[in-house]
């Protein structure tokens, strides 16, 4: 079945490093802005289902706030322990103003 | 022969100019911590070689030598903010390194007080609002006191004010964050001493940032890794492509007090291994930088009685001033040009210079004392707007790679750093094969390497 883009919200809400969480069809979906790329994952940490909302973005990766764990956020590869499952991905683009996710 | 009238340590490389009679030739002039000399004999006995091939002597430096010096554990560009925080790691022990106050950084002995779990796992960084346990989830402020205990009325016995997380000692150099295991340590100025205090305090390292950090396990001992570094005596054999205009015989050695010692090589002047069979001409068309295209469209041809080394601390200025978005009018031509090594004790090399401006880091892998893990930061100055760009992270290479395999590695540099590391597995296992059983060293080329090995010996025997 092929994905669907659906609106996440309007492109100015995701400035330069900032990052901004939603639901898409019930799944929590993260949105950053880094590097000068949109990145769109999970918003759940793969070790023990904690919001990586509120993490670092550094060099493409975000660690989750609460245990440590680093995901890249272009392949969602967990990096470091105590992840060892990737985080979901989702493609992102901009139209119209408005950032698309597709879950 | 005259030079027997020379007590020992005295001799220079015949002949030569000395690398303060090259530096006091430059046009824009050295400051006092590039033109003074701190040389000492330190005696000529054999070093006994049980350091580097004894796993036995590695548990005494984790008994006596790591848990009481200052070791550099991060860059506070690492941690900007309050919660962010650094992993750094020596042998098993692990500290998390965090910012608690905008001038205040702390470090925690990483481990739940409840049964031990990594708080943070090793070699990563990040941001945190509290450092949670993932087993049980006992969780700590950022500023190490006791937050919560899951199920507290089955401990009673545990007190929160005392189960803040136990902290190593914290000092902050030129942004550098260094820590301490040892209470009864001596402070880091008092560690350093005054004349190697003052040369750090004139660098200005707080001003750069990490613009490049590659990493690699090496076959070999970290101290025998560290010496690999610590003398120009190698360069003729070891490095054939950058030893014609390296002054490498006559560079000058110096040490501080117990924990620092430099050595100061001079570039752009025919190296004396050479002397007579190449020109001036020579040595500024061998003149080459990281990107080389930078300098193309410069005038290469010398003007009678012009020397390399001054046309190339010229054309360095203008090219680093502008690659780098920083005035460097009033920084010298030696400071421009040269390469200046400093050890600080136990494990960091500090090369104050622009156009060789690294840091390296030098640890041994736990539970083996036959391999090493070498890191270099390589620090450009803060752009002139005052944006502190974001630390590199790290690129970490296995054994077998090469350094010209990190993306952020100059091909050339990377090359040297081949050569510097590819003759250390054999060094470990000839010292393991040898009948000798001590290093000869050069009194005065290699003194860096006797100074560094007496305070090695100092610390694993008291």
């Amino acid at each position: 079945m092929t994905k669907e883009f659906q609106r996440f919200c309007a492109v100015d809400a995701v400035p330069a490093n900032g990052k901004k969480a939603g639901r898409v069809n019930g799944t929590p979906v993260l949105v950053v802005n880094t590097k000068g790329k949109l990145f769109a994952v999970s918003a759940v940490c793969s070790h023990q289902e904690k919001f990586l909302t509120a993490g670092r973005v550094r060099n493409c990766r975000i660690t989750c706030p609460l245990h440590g764990a680093q995901f890249n956020l272009e392949t969602g590869e967990a990096m470091c322990l105590p992840a060892t499952k990737p985080i979901a991905t989702y493609e992102v683009r901009v139209v119209d103003d408005w950032i698309e996710v597709a879950v | 022969m005259s030079d027997q009238a020379l007590e020992k340590g005295q001799a220079r490389c015949p002949g030569e100019p000395s690398t303060q009679e090259i530096i006091a030739r430059d046009r824009v002039k050295a400051p006092q911590w590039v033109t003074s000399e701190s040389y000492q004999f330190m005696g000529d006995e054999d070093v006994s070689v049980d350091r580097y091939i004894d796993a036995d002597y590695a548990q005494k430096e984790y008994d006596r030598l790591w848990s009481r010096t200052w070791q550099f554990a991060c860059r506070e560009e690492h941690i900007p903010e309050v919660g962010d925080y650094y992993v750094y790691d020596i042998g098993k022990h692990s500290f998390i390194v965090t910012r608690t106050a905008e001038d205040q950084v702390k470090a925690y002995y990483n481990a739940c007080m409840h049964r031990g779990t990594k708080l943070r796992p090793s070699g990563t960084e990040g941001s945190a609002t509290v450092f949670r346990c993932p087993f049980h989830g006992w969780t700590w402020n950022v500023d190490g006191t006791m937050k919560e205990v899951l199920c507290d009325w089955d401990f009673p016995h545990v007190n929160k004010s005392e189960f803040s997380l136990p902290e190593a000692r914290v000092e902050l150099l030129a942004g550098f964050v260094f820590i301490n295991m040892d209470k009864d340590a001596p402070s880091l100025a008092e560690y350093f001493g005054p004349e190697a205090m003052s040369h750090i305090e004139q660098w200005g390292l707080e001003d750069r940032y990490i613009v490049a950090h590659v990493s690699k396990i090496i076959p070999a001992n970290w101290k025998l890794t560290m010496e690999a570094f610590m003398e120009a005596y190698h360069v003729l054999e070891t490095h054939p492509q950058v030893s014609v205009s390296n002054a490498d015989a006559n560079s000058q050695y110096d040490t501080y007090g117990d924990h620092v010692n430099r050595f100061i090589s001079s570039l752009g002047v025919v190296s004396p291994h050479h002397r007579g069979r190449y020109s001036e001409q020579d040595v500024l068309d061998q003149f080459t930088v990281g990107d080389a295209s930078v300098l193309e469209g410069a005038d290469r041809t010398l003007k009678e009685g012009e020397t390399a080394r001054q046309r190339m601390a010229d054309m360095m200025r203008e090219m680093f001033s502008k690659a780098a978005d920083t005035d460097l009018s009033k920084v010298s031509d030696a400071e421009l040009l040269d390469c200046f090594s400093y050890t600080v004790f136990p494990n960091t090399f500090l090369f104050p210079g622009i156009s060789l401006p690294m840091v390296y880091r030098f640890r041994p892998v736990a539970d083996d004392h036959r391999k090493c893990y070498y890191e270099v930061f390589f620090m450009h100055p803060v752009p002139a707007n005052g944006e502190r760009p974001e630390p590199a992270c790290e690129e970490h290479l296995t054994e077998h790679q090469s350094f010209c395999e990190a993306p952020s590695m100059n091909d050339g540099f990377g090359a040297i750093l081949d050569q510097d590391t590819e003759n250390l597995l054999l060094q470990q296992q000839g010292l393991e094969a040898s009948a000798k059983p001590g290093i000869t060293l050069g009194n005065y080329q290699e003194i860096r390497i006797r100074h560094f090995e007496q305070t090695v010996d100092k610390y694993v025997n008291s």
